[in-house]
């Protein structure tokens, strides 16, 4: 049986390079003026100055994973942490600088934001350079907007919850992105308001030898719900690019959020983001992720599930090519009676690449009465590729129905003898496979991430 | 004495999930060993020779650099097993502990050369009261087409301390059926590495245990597949009551070479209390694409619609909840063919049951 093939992503869309044309940028490395000196460029308050020097000084203390893909190249004295495009905040497209503008039209956002969205925001570099939200949301009070209007619009509901659901000293790279954050989005959806068309935050990075800290903070009222859409993408360079993102959603009892996102960036990327949502009672916190890009990522997303009756749902495919160490997973606490979570993982390793699914799931000894159910398949498509799964699971009281299973391998040659049998070729045999080991996943996303998705697992024939 | 941290998992994940090694306090080795009289030796063959010419152990993993070096330089039991070639035998060896032997470092080797066919057992008892101490390792060869069977029963008492460094290494075609029997000590600390390095090898591993009041299992099996259609599978029943707490670190990984191999592992925790634990890991690791890797892993109490029908039946609650947990046993208990002994280990489930 010959080997698989499949072809890499067709990356030319978010190879786009522009040029590192900027209003300013901050000179490279980690030191206290750095810090002050960002904060003096975004015009922070003092709480918020103070706040990055703490999370600074909480850096320095914590130290380095010990554990997952060797971060050894990660050298902060060649990252600069902000840049600032050479364009302020627009409500019009027609306002972005023609090149930013065209880079965003090429990934197709604006167009989304006509065709099936009801709100768009992008951020290029270290801000946010375009934000628009259709008028009958503003209407009901539905707030969307960047993290640093919020800030100076919202500043009691921002310092209430900033950094109260991830504190900076969970891990290094969050107290990293404590001290340099900067763009990302703030939605506050009222009580009982239902945003049926998605809102989409699109974050790109152009600047070589950068980082991007984007926050995004996420307020949905008691039996409110929201779909909300995140994309991330950058060109290809030499040196190391870094994001250390951060992802704060708080979704209030009876409420709803479903959090999807498709992570493309380019293979000089780390990625080490966190992402982490509080669930109240009887609300339900969904994940959909699709991660295909970055050198070498950390990413396992977060529920708490701190309200009875509480329910999450995990769907995430990682797709691993050459030079790429996927670290990818899900984390849940349950942590009151009667919650529920279910996770269906699936990856996709070839050309050396390395799929990694790492989780937690912890129930506590309150949350009597809970249920977990735990999926996770891996598929290597030649033998130069690593698949690892490393779930842990913790289980502090008795009145739980907890279950976990995962299977690793390469495609059944018996599944492909059959398509064969049926009249398909091999190839068409292979391509048949590969999507429906995809389509669990792939029918979550949106549709425009499914056609991306599609693209990706585009065997050759 | 200090905190001692053993028993570490072949990869690391995040230290926040409090899985990949356990610390220990008033771990005290024991000094000044007197030879460790208590111990019986049946055998029904004269083709299997005993001797205390044991190697020096150098273990791919085991619990620790502390407790090999112990193991080593201190031991108060060396034994080495050799079956000759093509022999069938049975034979068990058990330590007693009492107050007169109370402390045990005991080196292992087992050799089962060619085309030998053995079932070992090795047992490990006290008596209630006493406060034993037993630190071991455990290593089998089994050369080509070599089918052994190891059962360790550990029934050692509450107040107890267990280490136990277990390594195989598999030849080509041979066997290794290791069940073990995971009831005794405070801690009871197993780390177990199978090393299947040549083609068509196949080891099975099964394991019950059962903890009760405070105590601890820590449990981290590793089997490392290189050779062609190898194959892996281990099981683990297992029930806590009271605020006991198990560990279950189970690692398969394929390693580049071992084609058409296949590895399941399988974990089942009964929990009979609110204030047990259960911590497992069981990981995967794959660096060959032409193998079967399965595992599931699961956390509980017994079934509520299993338990209504057996009290229907008259039974009462207890009796219900220890027919159960040994119904889940079962099929471990089956591998352990000598009668005497299994009923043995059925009175013994009994018995902490109660």
């Amino acid at each position: 049986m010959s080997t698989t093939n499949i072809n890499e992503i067709n990356r030319n869309i978010y190879d786009i390079k522009n040029k590192d044309e900027y209003e300013f940028k901050i000179k490279k490395g980690l030191t206290p003026e750095i810090i002050k000196e960002i904060s003096k460029q975004k015009n922070d308050p003092e709480w918020m100055k103070e706040f990055r020097l703490k999370a600074l000084e909480v850096y320095n203390k914590l130290e380095m994973p010990t554990w997952g893909p060797d971060l050894s190249e990660l050298d902060m004295e060649e990252i600069a942490t902000y840049v600032r495009p050479k364009t302020n905040l627009n409500n019009s497209w027609e306002d972005v600088p023609e090149d930013i503008k065209d880079t965003f039209d090429k990934l197709g956002i604006p167009e989304a934001e006509r065709t099936s969205l009801a709100g768009v925001g992008a951020q290029y570099d270290s801000e946010v350079v375009y934000h628009s939200m259709k008028k009958e949301l503003i209407q009901q009070g539905v707030i969307y907007t960047d993290m640093e209007t919020a800030i100076k619009e919202y500043p009691k509901l921002v310092q209430d919850h900033f950094m109260k659901c991830v504190p900076v000293y969970d891990h290094k790279f969050v107290a990293l992105h404590g001290a340099v954050w900067s763009g990302g989005s703030f939605v506050y959806v009222p009580k009982g308001v239902k945003v049926d068309i998605p809102l989409q935050s699109y974050f790109r990075l152009n600047s070589p030898e950068a980082g991007q800290f984007e926050h995004t903070l996420i307020i949905v009222e008691e039996g409110a719900s929201l779909h909300f859409i995140e994309g991330c993408s950058a060109p290809k360079y030499n040196k190391i690019n870094l994001h250390a993102g951060c992802v704060e959603l708080y979704v209030k009892d009876k409420a709803y959020l479903r959090y999807s996102t498709i992570e493309n960036w380019s293979k000089n990327m780390l990625n080490l983001n966190t992402k982490k949502a509080i669930v109240g009672k009887n609300a339900k916190m969904d994940w959909v992720s699709g991660s295909f890009g970055s050198k070498i990522s950390m990413l396992y997303p977060m529920s708490i599930l701190n309200g009875k009756g509480a329910k999450t749902e995990f769907t995430g495919i990682s797709f691993a090519g050459e030079g790429q160490n996927l670290d990818n997973g899900f984390k849940v606490i349950h942590n009151a009676p009667e919650t529920s979570s279910v996770v269906n993982a699936k990856s996709i390793s070839k050309n050396g690449g390395k799929c990694t699914y790492r989780s937690l799931v912890r129930i506590a000894e309150n949350a009597k009465n809970s249920k977990s159910s735990v999926s996770c398949e891996s598929l290597m498509l030649d033998n130069s590729s690593i698949s690892d799964t490393i779930p842990t699971n913790d289980i502090r009281t008795d009145e739980v129905e907890f279950s976990h299973e995962a299977k690793i391998g390469k495609i059944s040659d018996k599944a492909i003898f059959y398509l064969m049998s049926r009249g398909l070729s091999e190839e068409d045999a292979i391509a048949m496979i590969v999507r429906g080991f995809a389509h669990p996943i792939a029918k979550e996303l949106p549709v425009e991430y499914a056609v991306e998705m599609n693209n990706l697992i585009n065997l050759e024939l | 004495m200090e905190e001692l941290s053993l028993n570490e998992t072949p990869v690391r994940t995040s230290k926040n999930f409090l899985i990949n090694d356990i610390k220990l306090e008033e771990i005290n080795f024991p000094n000044k060993l007197q030879a460790f009289k208590g111990i019986d030796i049946s055998c029904n063959s004269t083709k299997i020779n005993f001797s205390s010419k044991v190697s020096h152990a150098n273990l791919t993993y085991g619990l620790g650099e502390t407790f090999t070096k112990e193991v080593n330089n201190n031991a108060n039991k060396n034994l080495k097993i050799e079956i000759d070639s093509k022999t069938r035998t049975e034979t068990q060896v058990i330590f007693k502990f009492d107050s007169e032997n109370l402390n045990l470092i005991d080196n292992i080797e087992i050799i089962a050369n060619k085309d030998t066919k053995a079932t070992i057992i090795l047992k490990y008892v006290s008596k209630e009261e006493i406060k034993a101490f037993h630190n071991g390792i455990i290593r089998v060869y089994a050369k080509k087409r070599a089918d052994i069977k190891v059962i360790l029963i550990n029934l050692l008492s509450q107040a107890s301390n267990n280490f136990i460094s277990i390594e195989n290494v598999l030849e080509e075609n041979s066997k290794v059926n290791f069940t073990t029997v995971d009831f005794g000590g405070k801690n009871s600390i197993t780390n177990y590495y199978s090393n299947l390095s040549e083609n068509n090898s196949d080891n099975r591993l099964n394991t019950i245990y059962l903890g009760k009041d405070n105590q601890l299992f820590d449990l981290n099996y590793i089997a490392e597949l290189y050779g062609e259609k190898s194959k892996v599978n281990i099981e683990v029943q297992g029930a806590l009551k009271d605020i006991a707490k198990k560990h279950f670190k189970g690692t398969i990984d394929f390693r580049k070479g071992c084609k058409k191999s296949k590895g399941n592992e399988n974990e089942f925790c009964v929990l009979l209390s609110d204030k047990a634990k259960s911590l497992g890991l069981p990981m995967l690791l794959c660096s060959e694409e032409d193998v079967e890797g399965n595992h599931s892993s699961a956390a509980g109490k017994v079934g509520q619609k299993e338990l209504f029908y057996i009290m229907s039946r008259g039974f009462d609650l207890k009796d219900a909840l220890k027919l159960m947990v040994k119904a889940k046993f079962n099929n471990i208990l089956k591998e352990i063919k000598k009668d005497e002994l299994r009923e043995e280990i059925i009175n013994e489930i009994e018995n902490r049951l109660d």
